[in-house]
């Protein structure tokens, strides 16, 4: 059956206009880091990589990005196991109190990221913990973990449970069958998750605003420092080094599970 | 017949040995207790958010002596007292309150045929560049997409060079509400595509075919059949867009310029530069108050929608 003429355009229309606020940002700060001029216009006047110099010894700039990369690191890694077995629970097992469990572990989604992030700054202070990096990586994994949460039980609800009770009546004990079964089948979700956790826990402003300070900053504060002293294109440029990392993750995800997965219904 | 070294490997051994140790720790009369344990490890994480309330409440009740800068020992209501009294907060929870809403409408309006269209179409080329354009801004973060429209919307920015081209003089496009409410907009356009598109993969196409064999044009078809079964979509989208945009910092900092405020910030103002701890928890407070009461309101009266992550219902 062929849409008719009327709904195509009217959808479309929709469509190009979401697709010029989606990516028109995105395309002015690639052209803006090429520019040969001090100002930022677009189109650029004349091509250089000037600017891509000057960051690259920019120990500041540098020194934020690894920054950012370990807090990334951080979060991630504790997310893999936390994230993976409470996703598995949460798919498969019938607990009590499942509706309560389900609320508790939506907190994070639901207390405002300011209000998690005040929290987080007064017990990690209370703590003498502020002032170090990861218990920034450990605040990015707390409020992303739904993310990873959803992400394996997508995957492992359409595991079915008779695999495991196969495996089981064909000898294997308890741990055999979760490494041979039930972690690759969850797999696909875990992959999901953590590229999801890694990149925005690369990309988390407000809550690393809160809890680093003047020697520790990760690189979207220090960018949001720099934004509001004066503009400049190397912030252009720094700013591709974020957009090359978000395509690196998109090709990662749609190579290793396919970006459709997002579309499944539940 | 003789058993060769070989015919039992090192990986056999070591499972073994696995198997033995995960007996040990989790011998089966505990079984009940296996999903409890695979939960502890998130549980105790979300733990530290639910400590950091229970210390933003503690903070809210304490006020700030200004000749010492030290926050009372005795607890004292006077910092909700002031909250709901000074006139500056509530404008701020006006303002962040009606232009969390207009994000609503408008990005639900936005996004809902961008979903429509990346479900339904045919073409798998089409979907994915949908897909690749909706990710990357995703993965991109708000302090540079905030830049970006600082290089757009600046007064020596691209419109107004535009502008100036054909001859009118530069609009003060940036630092207004409006501005912060178009980079909201631009913000949460991908978390409420994502939140859409399962639902409306979820419609069979043969009831919209239906529909029209009956004799109901796309526009009667998109409002009485294709809307209302999306509804789990659109409250689980609704939801996480008004929430977010409710209690957002960076959009109304960059591009407000200071000027509008919405209530993180104002919160983050009392902590950094009034150092007012019991005030800014108070406000904290209150925030995360008024957003768990929508969530709660909007999960009684829709159900969670998109936003369940239990077992698919039997």
């Amino acid at each position: 059956m062929t849409a008719p003429l009327s709904k195509t355009i009217v959808l479309w229309i929709f469509v190009v206009a979401v697709l010029v606020l989606l990516s028109a940002p995105t395309i002015v700060i690639l052209g803006a880091s090429f520019t040969s001029g001090n100002i930022i216009t677009f189109p650029p006047e004349g091509f250089s990589l000037k600017w891509y110099e000057k960051i690259a010894t920019s120990r500041d700039l540098w020194d934020a990005f690894l920054r950012s990369l370990y807090v990334s690191a951080i979060c991630t890694i504790v997310a893999i196991p936390v994230g993976t077995l409470a996703g598995i629970v949460l798919a498969k097992y019938a607990i009590r109190f499942e509706k309560s469990v389900q609320i508790y572990l939506l907190l994070p989604f639901t207390i405002p990221l300011i209000g998690s992030g005040i929290g987080l700054m007064l017990i990690f202070g209370e703590a003498r913990l502020l002032g170090q990096l990861w218990p920034v990586g450990l605040a990015c994994c707390v409020i992303n973990l739904p993310f990873m949460i959803w992400a394996v039980t997508a995957s492992a609800s359409s595991l079915d449970p008779d695999l495991e009770l196969a495996a089981a009546s064909c000898g294997a004990p308890p741990l055999s069958t979760f490494l041979h079964v039930t972690l690759p089948a969850v797999m696909p979700g875990v992959i999901s998750g953590s590229l999801l956790m890694f990149i925005l826990a690369l990309n988390e402003f407000l809550v690393s605003l809160l809890l680093t300070d003047a020697r520790i900053v990760t690189l979207p504060v220090q960018i949001y420092n720099s934004i509001r002293s004066i503009i400049t294109p190397d912030l252009a440029a720094i700013s591709v080094v974020f957009i090359a990392c978000a395509a690196l993750a998109i090709v990662l995800l749609d190579r290793l599970v396919g970006l459709e997965i997002f579309l499944k219904s539940k | 017949m003789r058993v060769s070294k070989s015919a039992y490997p090192l990986t056999w051994r070591i499972m073994d040995a696995l198997e033995a140790f995960a007996a040990f720790v989790w011998p089966a009369r505990f079984g009940r207790a296996i999903p409890w344990m695979m939960l502890a490890p998130a549980l105790l994480l979300v733990g530290l958010l639910v400590l950091g309330l229970w210390q933003i409440g503690d903070v809210s009740l304490r006020t700030l002596d200004t000749s010492t800068f030290l926050m009372s020992e005795a607890y004292t209501l006077a910092n909700y007292q002031r909250a709901f009294t000074e006139s500056l907060f509530a404008v701020v929870a006006w303002r962040s309150l009606a232009g969390s809403l207009i994000v609503t409408v408008v990005t639900l309006t936005l996004a809902f045929p961008y979903a429509y269209v990346m479900v339904r179409t045919s073409s798998p080329t089409i979907r994915k560049l949908l897909l690749i354009a909706l990710f990357l801004p995703f993965f991109i973060g708000q302090v540079v997409r905030a830049y970006g429209w600082l290089i757009i919307l600046g007064n020596q920015g691209m419109v107004n060079e535009a502008l100036g081209l054909v001859g009118i003089a530069p609009i003060r496009l940036l630092y207004n509400y409006w501005a912060v409410l178009f980079g909201l907009v631009q913000y949460m356009l991908p978390f409420a595509v994502l939140m859409l598109a399962p639902a409306l993969t979820a419609i069979p196409e043969e009831l919209e075919a239906a529909a029209g064999s009956l004799g109901a044009d796309w526009a009667r078809t998109f409002r009485h059949i294709v809307l209302p079964l999306a509804r789990p979509g659109l409250v689980g989208a609704g939801l996480v867009v008004m929430t977010l945009s409710l209690t957002d910092f960076a959009m109304p900092a960059i591009l407000g310029g200071g000027s509008q405020d919405f209530i993180a910030n104002a919160i983050y103002d009392q902590f950094f530069r009034t150092s007012d701890q019991g005030l800014g928890s108070t406000l904290a407070l209150l925030l995360v108050a008024a957003g768990s009461m929508l969530v709660g309101l909007v999960f009684t009266l829709f159900g969670a929608g998109t936003l369940a992550m239990g077992r698919a219902r039997r």
